[in-house]
């Protein structure tokens, strides 16, 4: 987290970021008046060093290296109640989407290792098999975070339980979904979508 | 008797999985309703929070595909999964609003986008396809007695302009479900507030501390069990409340049951078809001493 001072001027304000996030979100950053009930109502506000509207008020002054250098964007879990309760209409979910997108992208410095690891896993079994096979996801995640013990008295209970496949087969039509992955690459590569 | 009701039915991943009791109890309940599922043919993930989280065009993509599969079988299109239901409303809505988009996610998918088509949530289905009327007509084992804590968590009703089950902040559907199959309901503090969801992987820590929230306001309430109708809320309610009960040096005991679970228990399905012994929590005693199986 950046201490320093903050210093609002033209060369501190970068407001083509601030449009991309409002591109990508497909809401209005500015709309926000700083009511607060987005933050009362976040269950991870207190995890975060910025809550919801504080990200918000960051956002409209073009501080956004401050909002991606904490973890917070990495701390919202998409419960959606800052969207639902907020009086003018501003989709704060997706612009959580939106900035985690651009720091996912931009391999930023606040990288939550953990929970990219996770989605970064999710996404790949998807592309490979065509859906999540939780075993797999689980088994690698905790290879890859090194966290071999995690959940270890658990797995056996749910193979058990019949909770955890320890088989899985790809789809029928997994070349459409490696499709859909190449053609999505393909248009950012030419500037189509962001 | 109306009209025959036939859906296209979308389990998700977690119901091939760690949530097989809930697509066992679906498929059981509905046959005993007259309430026909097709399983969509080859359907994919439809991204979760995972995707949207860092890749929106990405989860429009993955939902619009599987609403072109989705159309190629009669009926509306029925989801189990609270986060599955999620993802492909609101790629429905965003697809509805933004030109922009759709024009990328048809560029991606290569086809056209159904926006048409209806998605609903087996509770939906239960409470305004059916009808609470029918549905009660089909009950020969009343829950009565069962204090039932219905948990909605998240996705279900948020946000407001999206889901359209039911009011976003004040919802009372599966209240009404459950009470129709004869059921008692507490009122508690928690049932909308979230659990954690997807950082049962990545953040533990953080959903056993939101979790143990939800059980103890369920616990406060006077309730004998939990109702849920997402793969996520019953994994970190009912998989992680032993852990979750050693950590806060406290015991709850509260079963978690799928909404399809309990309404079957109440139509006459016996346990191994409802798949009560896929339960960590075990609810047997509980049923028994309300005499229920």
């Amino acid at each position: 987290m950046i201490k320093k001072k903050m210093i609002i001027s033209q060369e501190t304000m970068d407001v083509d970021f601030v449009r991309k996030v409002e591109a990508l979100a497909g809401t209005s950053v500015r709309r926000c008046f700083q009511c607060g009930k987005c933050s009362a109502g976040c269950p991870m506000a207190t995890f975060m060093e910025h809550p919801p509207n504080r990200i918000m008020r960051l956002l409209q002054l073009g501080q956004w290296q401050r909002v991606l250098a904490g973890r917070s964007i990495w701390y919202c879990v998409s419960c959606e109640t800052c969207t639902t309760r907020c009086p003018n209409t501003v989709d704060l979910a997706s612009i959580m989407d939106a900035l985690r997108k651009l720091s996912w992208d931009s391999d930023g410095a606040s990288k939550e290792s953990y929970v990219q690891l996770a989605n970064k896993l999710f996404l790949q079994n998807i592309r490979t098999y065509g859906r999540q096979y939780e075993m797999r996801l689980a088994a690698v995640f905790n290879v890859k975070s090194g966290q071999f013990l995690k959940d270890l008295m658990l797995g056996p209970k749910l193979i058990a339980k019949g909770k955890l496949k320890m088989f899985h087969s790809k789809n029928k039509n997994i070349s459409e979904i490696e499709k859909i992955f190449t053609r999505i690459e393909e248009m950012r590569k030419k500037g189509d979508a962001l | 008797m109306g009209k025959p009701l036939n859906y296209s039915y979308y389990p998700g991943c977690s119901l091939h999985a760690s949530a097989s009791e809930y697509d066992l109890s679906t498929r059981e309940l509905f046959n005993v309703l007259g309430i026909g599922l097709t399983e969509v043919p080859d359907w994919f993930c439809c991204g979760a929070t995972p995707a949207h989280n860092v890749d929106e065009l990405l989860s429009l993509a993955l939902c619009a595909k599987n609403l072109e599969l989705a159309d190629k079988v009669e009926g509306d299109m029925a989801v189990a999964c609270a986060s599955c239901f999620s993802r492909l409303k609101t790629a429905q809505h965003v697809l509805g609003v933004s030109d922009v988009k759709r024009t990328q996610v048809e560029k991606a998918i290569d086809a056209p986008v159904k926006l048409d088509s209806n998605v609903k949530h087996l509770l939906e289905i239960l409470a305004k396809d059916l009808g609470l009327e029918r549905l009660a007509a089909a009950v020969n084992k009343p829950l009565s007695g069962l204090k039932v804590a219905c948990y909605y968590g998240c996705l279900l009703t948020r946000p407001s302009d999206v889901p359209n089950l039911d009011c976003a902040e004040a919802p009372t559907i599966m209240e009404k479900v459950i009470e129709a199959v004869g059921a008692e309901t507490v009122a508690w503090t928690h049932r909308l507030e979230c659990c954690g969801a997807n950082f049962t992987l990545s953040r533990p820590g953080v959903v056993i501390q939101l979790t143990n929230a939800v059980l103890e306001s369920a616990k406060a309430a006077g309730a004998d069990c939990i109702m849920v109708g997402c793969p996520l809320c019953h994994g970190n309610l009912d998989i992680r409340q032993k852990e979750i009960e050693g950590v806060y040096n406290t015991s709850y005991g509260l079963p978690v049951f799928y909404l399809t679970q309990l309404i079957g228990i109440s139509v006459g399905l016996g346990a191994d078809k409802l798949g009560l012994d896929a339960m960590m929590v075990n609810p047997m005693p509980l049923l028994k001493e309300k005499g229920l199986l």
